[in-house]
C-alpha cells in the first residue's frame, strides 16, 4: 500500500455544511486530517475559477457541499 | 475522594477544618456517625476510620502549605490540648504570631497524657502537631499558667489576646478513708506518668474505681505495665457504665475483670501501703438526674478486695487554681470557665476559652471544634469586628438531604484488622491497625451522598477559566424582587412513565424503549454513539415495533384520557430514521389506533414512510408484550382490527409515550394563582388561547396543553405580542444605550494584523501545539503582533484584546479559535470597543474543525492549525471596512385577509401602537368563521364574531378596506406600497410589513350527490343551518358524516385537520336536537387531536356510531325510492354495508387559492397544496425567507379557529420585532454592482431569491442594475451568475477567497 494522501479542499456553505462541520466536531467525531475547509456564504458564491485555482494548488480533490 | 483513591485530596479536605486527621481517626468516639443516614440502610459509614486511614496514607508534610499574609499581633494559648493546637492552628494560618504555653514538657494534652499509647502512638501525635507548629505556631513547655505567667504578665508583654485551653486535669476525690495511703494513685496522674514514662511497671492487684474511659484506659494500661489482675469496680450496672461500649469490650477481650454494683468504702492499709480495698455491694434504685438508676449500698455488704494498687477514676475536674485572684476571669457553677456560648470569650475582655477547661471532661472532638470557634472570635477581636454576627452556637445546619434511593444493597461495615492478644496483653503497640486500601474503598463507596456536593473543592481547583471560584462556589439561592407588568409561562410538560403500567414491560426488559431513549439510541451523542443497536446485546436490530398511545387517549388509572398530539408524527419520523440507520432492510412496524398526522405537510411524511420506505401500520390493539429473556426477543400479542388475535415477535419495542403535566408545574400553578384544567393544563379559551384565568399571566407550549414544537412556537410568538399589547406604552423604558467609540479609519494604512491564538483550556491546546501555532503566525505577511490567550471569549480576555489592539494599533484581527459561526459576533464587538470596523475580522477555526476532530493525531491537528491560520491571516490582509446600511421603517402594517387570524394581528399590532390597513376582499369582515357556529368546547363563535368585528371596526388605529383587491406591490421591508382597489378606487397604501392572512375555503364536493340533492350537505353548510336555528333538523331520524371528503387523496395529499372535530362536534349538537336521532360517522382515521379527545369519548357514550370505512374502496351515495343511500365497506366486518340517511353531511376539505397572487406580488412560496411555506416549518412558522412579510390562520394550513386566533397573534408579534426597531440594519456583506462593467443581461435580477438587484431606471447608467443592500442576503449566488464580473460580495470577494486557496499550499 503506498502512504500517499490526497489533499482535500472543501468549500462549505456557512448556513449548513460549515455549520454541519462544526457539529461534527462538537459532536467529537473524527475524519482524516487532510482537508482545507474555505468558507463561502452559500454554495450559489462558487465559481468554477475557484475550484480550477485550487487544483492548481495542488488539490487532489475539491469539494463543494451546501 | 477516597473512593476515587485521591488520598492527597481528601486529606486537604478534612484539613481544612481538622488540624489533627490522624488523632481524631483514631480516638474519636465519632458523633457524627450517630447522625449518618447511611443507618437508614444498614449501619454509618466508618467515617472516624476512614479519616485515620486517609491520614495515614498520605504524609501529612507533604501538604500543599496555605499561604500566610503574616501579622504583627501576637496571641497567646494556655495548653497544647486539643482546643490550643487547633485555635493556634487556625489563628496561625490568619497570619498571627501564635505562641502556646504548656505547663507538661510534653505537647498535646490529654491526647500525649490521658490517651494510652496502645490507641494513639505518640509518634502519630508529635507529627501533627510538628506539622501545625509549621505553620509558625511556637510552643514554650513546662510553663504553667499561675505558676510561671498570669494573664496580666503576657498581656503586658504584648500578646492582644490570651486563649484559655487548660484542660481537665485534676482528679475528683472518692472521699473514702485513707484515700491517700501509698499505692492509690489517680487516674489521670497514673495514665500521665505511664505516658511520661515515669511508671514502667505495675504489679500485684489492681483495682479500679470507675466506669468512663479513663477507667478502662487505666485498666488496659496496668495489664500492658505487667499487673497480675486488673479488676475494675463499678458502682452500677454494664448498661449505665459511660465508657465506650468498644473499649469495654477490648478490655474484657484482654483479660480486665470488671465487677459491677460495688462501691469503695475505705482503703485498707498496712504498714502505710495500701492491701485491699473496702467495698460495699449496691443496688439499682430510683433514676436520677442523668435518668440513670442511682445506685444504693445494700446495708451491711461490706466486703475487702485483696488489692495492691488502687487507682479512682471517677471523674475529673479543672484546675482553676489560677484563676484566683483578680484575673477577671470568672468561673461558672460547676467551677468551669465560664464563656459567651458563641464566641467563646470569657468575663475578660480579649480573653477567649475552651476545651475541657470550659466544658468538663468531654471529647477531643468537641474541644477542637471549640479552638476553631475561638480562632474565629480571636481573629474578629483584633480585627475589631463584631465578634457574635452571623454565628450561631454549633450545630448540624443541613437539611434538605438527597432522598436515599430505594434498593441499595446492604454492606457491612469495614473492620479494622488487630495486633495479636499475646502483643496487646504485653506492650504498648497500637492495637487497630487501620483499614486496607480496598476495605476502604468500599466504605467510602457507601456514602450516599446527602448533600450532593462535598465540598471537595476540588471543581474550584481545575477550573482554570476561573468561573469556578470559592466565592462562586459559595453562592447560595437568592430571592429577587423583579417588577413586570405580564409574566409568560413555559415550563413545558413531561413524558409519560411508562413504568407505571406492567403491560408494556417496560423497565422488566432492556429493549422495551420509550421513544425519547429511542431518540438517544439513533443520536450520534448517545449511549451507543449513533449506532442503532438493542441496549441487551448492542446488536442490530432487524425488526422494531412502535406502540402508541403509550399513556394517552387511556382513562385507566396513571394514564391521560387526551390525545398527546405528537406522538404518531414522531413515531413515522423514528422509524424512517431507524430505516436509515439501519444497514439491512430493517422490519418498522406502528401499532396504532388512529394515524394522527393532522399537522401541515404531516400526511405526506405518512405516505412516504407507508408507501415508498415500507413502514408497516398495524391498526390494532396490544394487550401485552412477553419478554424472551433467553433470545432478548419481544412478543407483542394483539388484536387486529377485524378482532384476531395475533403475535408477532420483535428485537426491540418502542413505546410512544405521551405528554403529561409535570407534578412541579402543576403545584407551582397554585402559587401563580391560575386555574388548570381536568388535565393540569392551563389553557381555558379557543378565543383568548394564550391567557391564563389569571390577566396579565399568559401560558404557551405544552403547559398550555400538548402540542407539537410548530404549536409552542406560534404559542410563544402569541404570548410576546399579547404581553407586548398590554405593555405597549413602557416599550424601550428600560433599555440602556452603550457608548460606541469612534471607528478610526484604516483605508489605505499597511495591514497591521494581529492574530490571537487560543488554548481553549485543553480544548485546543491539549491536542495542537499552540505555542508553535502561535510562533508560526509571527512570520506571517502582515502580522504585526502575536498572542496566546487561555480563553479567548472570556470577558477578562476581551478587554485585554480591546487594550492590545489599540496599543499595537492593530487594522485586522484575526483570532484563532472555535467556530465564527458562535463567536464572531462577539470578537466583532471587541473590535468595535477597540475603534475599528468589525468587518476587519476572520477567525481560523482550529478547535471544531481541527483539534475536536483529530485528537489521535496532534502533529497533524498542529500542521493544519497552521493551515488554517495562513488562510484566514491572507484573508484578513485584503478585508476592507465596510459600512451596515440603515433604513427607516414605516411604522404600519398591511394585513391581507379580514378574517378572524387577519383581525386578531391587526388588532394585537393596534394596541402594541401601530396603524394598520386590513385589506379583506368580500363585503363583510369575519372570513370562515361566519360560517362556524361553536368551537369544540361549545364557545359561541357568532358572539365573538360580532364583538371582535365592532372592536376592529372601530378601532382608530384600523382602517378596513371591503371589497377590496391588492393589484400592485412594490418596494420591500420597512417601506412597501400597495396599491389597493376598492369600489373602483385605488389607494396606495404605505406600510412597513405585510402580514398575509388570505385564508382559505371550503372545498366543494363534485360526486355524492352534492349539489344536486338537498340533503347532501357540506360540513360548513350544515353549521350555517344551526347558526340559523333551521327547524328542519328536529325532523331528521338518520344523519352519516363521511369524513377525508377531498382530503387524503392523490390530488389533495394533506388532511384539512379541523373536519373530524366539526362532525364530531356537529353530531353531538345533532343528538342534542333530536337524541332519538341515530348519526353515524364514517372515518378513516379519527383524527380529533390533544384535548378534543374528550369530545370524541362523549360522542361514542352518546350513542354516536363510529365506523371505519375503506376509503380505498367504493363508497357510494345514490337515491333509492326517493331515499338517499350510503354504501361503503366496513373495515371491521369486511363487508358492504348500506345506510339510508335523511341528512348526509360531507365533511370536505379546506383548500388554498393555489394560484394567489399575493405570491407573485410579495414574493412569497406556496406549498405543493397551494398554502404559503414558511421559512422554517418548526422554528419560523410565521415567517418568510423574505423579510418583512408574514402569514398566518388558514393561508398558512388548515387549522381551527383557536389556533387561527393564536396565529394571527403571533404574525402581529413577529411583525412588532421588525417595527419596534424603527429602523432596519442591514450586514455589511452584501453585493454590490459595478454599473460600468454591467452588461444589463437581467440574470440577477431573475437568479435572487431576495429580489434585491433591480434594474436603474434613471441617470448615466440607466438600464444597468443595482443591489439594493437592505435585502441583500450576501449569498453570492448574484456574483457567480454575473457573466460581466461586474458584481463583488464584500467580505467575500474574488480576491479574498482566492488568497485563501493560494495560502493552501505555501509551506512553512
Amino acid at each position: 500500500m503506498s502512504n500517499w494522501e490526497p489533499k482535500i479542499v472543501s468549500f462549505l456553505c456557512n448556513w449548513c455544511s460549515y455549520g454541519a462541520a462544526d457539529l461534527a466536531g462538537v459532536s467529537r467525531m473524527e475524519y482524516p486530517p487532510n482537508i482545507r475547509v474555505i468558507r463561502i456564504p452559500c454554495t450559489g458564491r462558487m465559481s468554477p475559477k475557484f475550484i480550477l485555482a485550487a487544483f492548481r494548488q495542488g488539490a487532489d480533490g475539491v469539494w463543494v457541499s451546501g | 475522594m477516597i473512593a476515587q483513591k485521591k488520598y492527597t485530596e481528601a486529606l486537604e479536605v478534612i484539613t481544612r477544618t481538622l488540624p489533627l486527621p490522624g488523632v481524631l481517626g483514631r480516638i474519636c468516639p465519632h458523633p457524627c456517625e450517630d447522625v449518618c443516614r447511611r443507618k437508614d440502610v444498614d449501619e454509618p459509614i466508618s467515617i472516624c476510620t476512614l479519616k485515620r486511614f486517609t491520614a495515614d496514607q498520605v504524609d501529612i508534610d507533604d501538604l500543599p502549605l496555605t499561604e500566610i499574609t503574616p501579622r504583627d499581633e501576637k496571641v497567646a494559648i494556655i495548653g497544647a490540648g486539643p482546643a490550643g493546637l487547633t485555635a493556634a492552628y487556625f489563628l496561625a494560618q490568619d497570619g498571627f504570631k501564635v505562641t502556646i504555653f504548656e505547663a507538661l514538657p510534653v505537647a498535646g494534652g490529654m491526647l500525649r497524657v490521658g490517651i494510652p499509647d496502645y490507641r494513639l502512638p505518640p509518634d502519630v501525635l508529635e507529627k501533627e502537631i510538628k506539622w501545625i507548629t509549621r505553620l509558625g505556631v511556637e510552643i514554650k513547655f513546662n510553663t504553667a499558667l499561675g505558676r510561671d505567667i498570669t494573664i496580666d504578665s503576657l498581656m503586658d508583654n504584648g500578646y492582644k489576646s490570651v486563649y484559655l485551653a487548660v484542660g481537665c486535669h485534676a482528679n475528683m476525690k472518692l472521699n473514702i478513708p485513707n484515700e491517700d495511703t501509698e499505692g492509690v494513685i489517680p487516674g489521670v496522674k497514673f495514665l500521665r506518668d505511664t505516658a511520661l514514662g515515669d511508671i514502667k511497671e505495675v504489679k500485684g492487684n489492681v483495682a479500679i474505681v470507675g466506669g468512663g474511659d479513663v477507667a478502662i484506659d487505666a485498666a488496659r494500661s496496668a495489664l500492658r505495665l505487667g499487673a497480675d489482675n486488673v479488676s475494675i469496680l463499678y458502682r452500677r450496672t454494664r448498661t449505665e457504665m459511660p465508657a465506650r461500649a468498644e473499649e469495654i469490650e477490648d478490655a474484657l477481650e484482654e483479660g480486665v475483670d470488671i465487677q459491677f454494683l460495688m462501691a469503695p468504702v475505705e482503703v485498707m492499709d498496712k504498714d502505710g501501703k495500701a492491701v485491699g480495698l473496702k467495698c460495699i455491694k449496691m443496688k439499682l434504685g430510683a433514676p436520677d438526674k442523668s435518668g440513670r438508676r442511682r445506685p444504693v449500698p445494700v446495708e451491711g455488704s461490706e466486703f475487702v478486695v485483696d488489692t495492691d494498687v488502687i487507682i479512682p477514676a471517677i471523674g475529673q475536674r479543672t484546675d482553676t487554681a489560677f484563676l484566683k485572684g483578680s484575673t477577671g476571669v470568672d468561673l461558672d457553677r460547676w467551677n468551669n470557665i465560664d464563656v459567651d456560648p458563641v464566641s467563646f470569650e470569657t468575663t475578660r475582655n480579649g480573653v477567649f476559652a475552651g476545651g475541657d477547661a470550659q466544658t468538663g471532661a468531654w471529647i477531643a472532638i468537641g474541644a477542637v471544634a471549640a479552638g476553631r470557634e475561638a480562632a474565629i472570635s480571636i481573629s474578629r477581636y483584633l480585627d475589631g469586628s463584631d465578634l457574635k454576627e452571623g454565628r450561631k452556637p454549633i450545630e448540624i445546619p443541613q437539611k434538605n438531604f438527597n432522598p436515599i434511593e430505594k434498593d441499595i444493597p446492604k454492606v457491612k461495615r469495614a473492620k479494622m484488622p488487630r495486633i495479636s492478644m499475646e502483643a496487646r496483653k504485653t506492650s504498648f503497640a497500637e492495637v487497630e491497625r487501620g483499614l486496607s486500601d480496598a476495605a476502604a474503598v468500599v466504605e467510602a463507596k457507601k456514602c450516599l451522598n446527602c448533600m450532593v456536593c462535598c465540598e471537595c473543592l476540588e471543581c474550584v481547583k481545575v477550573c482554570k477559566a476561573e468561573a469556578l471560584t470559592l466565592k462562586t462556589h459559595s453562592q447560595k439561592d437568592e430571592t429577587i424582587e423583579i417588577d413586570v407588568g405580564s409574566i409568560i409561562l413555559t415550563p413545558g410538560g413531561e413524558p409519560y412513565d411508562p413504568a407505571r403500567h406492567d403491560t408494556y414491560s417496560y423497565t422488566k426488559h432492556p429493549n422495551v424503549v420509550t421513544s425519547m431513549e429511542f431518540e438517544r439510541i439513533l443520536s450520534a451523542s448517545g449511549p451507543y454513539g449513533g449506532h442503532m443497536v438493542r441496549p441487551s446485546d448492542h446488536k442490530e436490530p432487524k425488526k422494531i415495533a412502535w406502540l402508541q398511545c403509550i399513556g394517552s387517549r387511556d382513562v385507566h388509572v396513571g394514564a391521560n384520557g387526551y390525545c398527546s398530539g405528537v406522538c404518531c408524527t414522531y413515531a413515522i419520523k423514528e422509524a424512517m430514521l431507524a430505516k436509515e440507520h439501519s444497514s439491512e432492510d430493517l422490519d418498522a412496524a406502528v401499532f396504532y389506533i388512529d394515524i394522527r398526522t393532522y399537522g401541515k405537510d404531516f400526511e405526506r411524511y405518512y405516505n412516504r414512510a407507508k408507501d415508498e420506505l415500507g413502514v408497516r401500520f398495524i391498526k390494532s390493539k396490544v394487550t401485552h408484550i412477553d419478554p424472551d429473556e433467553q433470545t432478548g426477543m419481544q412478543m407483542i400479542r394483539y388484536v387486529d382490527e377485524t378482532g384476531r388475535r395475533v403475535e408477532e415477535e420483535f428485537d426491540m419495542v418502542v413505546l410512544s409515550v405521551g405528554l403529561t403535566a409535570s407534578m412541579q408545574t402543576t403545584a407551582q400553578a397554585k402559587k401563580w394563582g391560575i386555574d388548570l384544567d381536568h388535565y393540569n393544563f392551563a389553557g381555558s379559551s379557543s378565543f383568548d388561547p394564550v391567557q391564563t384565568s389569571r390577566p396579565g399571566i399568559y401560558a404557551c407550549g405544552i403547559f398550555q396543553a400538548p402540542k407539537d414544537i410548530p404549536s409552542s412556537v406560534i404559542d410563544s410568538s402569541a404570548a410576546a405580542g399579547v404581553a407586548g399589547s398590554r405593555l405597549a406604552e413602557s416599550r424601550w423604558t428600560l433599555t440602556k444605550t452603550r457608548e460606541i467609540p469612534d471607528e478610526t479609519d484604516v483605508r489605505g494604512d499597511p495591514p497591521r494584523i494581529g492574530v490571537f491564538v487560543c488554548r481553549c483550556g485543553t480544548n485546543i491546546a491539549g491536542i495542537v501545539d499552540v505555542p508553535e501555532v502561535a510562533e508560526f503566525a509571527k512570520d506571517l505577511p502582515g502580522v504585526a503582533h502575536v498572542e496566546e490567550n487561555m480563553f479567548s471569549c472570556s470577558q477578562d480576555t476581551q478587554d485585554k484584546m480591546t487594550e492590545v489592539i489599540k496599543a499595537h494599533r492593530l487594522n485586522r484581527v484575526v483570532v484563532a479559535a472555535c467556530t465564527p459561526k458562535t463567536h464572531e459576533p462577539l470578537f466583532q464587538e471587541t473590535l468595535i470597543n477597540a475603534g475599528i470596523n468589525k468587518y476587519l475580522f476572520e477567525m481560523a477555526n482550529i478547535r471544531n474543525q481541527c483539534s475536536w476532530v483529530h485528537k489521535d493525531d496532534p502533529a497533524k491537528a498542529t500542521e493544519k492549525s497552521k493551515d488554517i491560520l495562513r488562510m484566514a491571516v491572507a484573508k484578513a490582509m485584503l478585508q476592507e471596512p465596510l459600512s451596515e446600511s440603515t433604513m427607516e421603517i414605516n411604522p404600519s402594517v398591511l394585513v391581507v385577509g379580514g378574517g378572524v387570524s387577519g383581525m386578531a394581528a391587526a388588532k394585537n399590532l393596534s394596541e402594541q401602537g401601530y396603524q394598520v390597513f386590513l385589506v379583506e376582499k368580500t363585503d363583510a369582515l369575519g372570513g370562515q368563521a361566519r360560517h362556524l357556529h361553536e368551537t369544540w368546547r361549545g364557545e359561541d363563535i357568532q358572539e365573538y364574531l360580532t364583538s371582535l368585528t365592532a372592536a376592529v371596526q372601530s378601532d382608530d388605529n384600523i382602517t378596513v378596506f371591503l371589497n377590496a383587491e391588492i393589484t400592485h406591490v412594490d418596494g420591500f421591508v420597512g417601506n412597501f406600497k400597495t396599491t389597493v382597489s376598492c369600489n373602483g378606487e385605488d389607494n396606495v397604501l404605505e406600510h412597513g410589513v405585510t402580514i398575509i392572512a388570505s385564508g382559505a375555503s371550503e372545498f366543494k364536493p363534485d360526486g355524492y350527490l352534492y349539489p344536486e340533492d338537498a340533503r347532501v350537505v357540506t360540513g360548513l353548510e350544515l353549521q350555517q343551518r344551526f347558526i340559523d336555528k333551521d327547524p328542519s333538523i328536529e325532523q331528521i331520524d338518520t344523519a352519516v358524516f363521511v369524513q377525508c371528503v377531498g382530503s387524503r387523496i392523490p390530488d389533495r395529499p394533506y388532511c384539512s385537520k379541523v373536519c373530524c372535530t366539526q362532525s364530531i362536534k356537529s353530531a353531538l349538537k345533532l343528538k342534542e336536537i333530536n337524541p332519538q336521532m341515530d348519526v353515524f360517522i364514517l372515518y378513516r382515521d379519527l383524527r380529533p387531536y390533544g384535548l378534543r379527545e374528550d369530545l370524541y369519548r362523549r360522542a361514542r357514550t352518546e350513542g354516536i356510531a363510529f365506523i371505519r370505512y375503506d376509503s380505498g374502496k367504493d363508497l357510494d351515495v345514490a337515491t333509492e325510492d326517493g331515499e338517499l343511500k350510503v354504501s361503503f365497506t366496513d373495515r371491521v366486518l369486511g363487508r358492504m354495508m348500506e345506510i339510508r340517511p335523511e341528512l348526509l353531511v360531507l365533511a370536505s376539505a379546506i383548500v388554498p387559492d393555489s394560484k394567489n397572487p399575493l405570491a407573485q406580488m410579495y414574493k412569497i412560496p406556496q406549498n405543493a397544496d397551494g398554502f404559503f411555506a414558511e421559512a422554517h416549518v418548526k422554528l419560523r412558522p410565521m415567517d418568510f425567507a423574505t423579510d418583512g412579510v408574514f402569514v398566518c390562520g388558514l393561508a398558512h394550513a388548515p387549522k381551527p379557529i383557536d389556533e387561527s386566533i393564536v396565529q394571527g397573534q403571533a404574525a402581529a408579534s413577529r411583525a412588532v420585532t421588525v417595527l419596534a426597531k424603527g429602523v432596519f440594519q442591514t450586514s455589511g456583506i452584501v453585493a454590490e454592482t459595478n454599473p460600468a462593467h454591467c452588461s444589463s443581461c437581467g440574470v440577477c435580477v431573475s437568479e435572487c431569491p431576495y429580489s434585491a438587484p433591480s434594474f436603474i431606471e434613471e441617470g448615466p447608467f440607466t438600464g444597468k442594475t443595482r443591489i439594493n443592500p437592505v435585502l441583500c442576503k450576501g449569498c453570492g449566488l448574484c456574483v457567480a451568475s454575473c457573466r460581466s464580473g461586474a458584481i463583488h460580495l464584500k467580505g467575500f470577494d474574488n480576491d479574498q477567497i482566492f488568497a485563501q486557496i493560494f495560502a493552501l499550499n505555501k509551506t512553512g
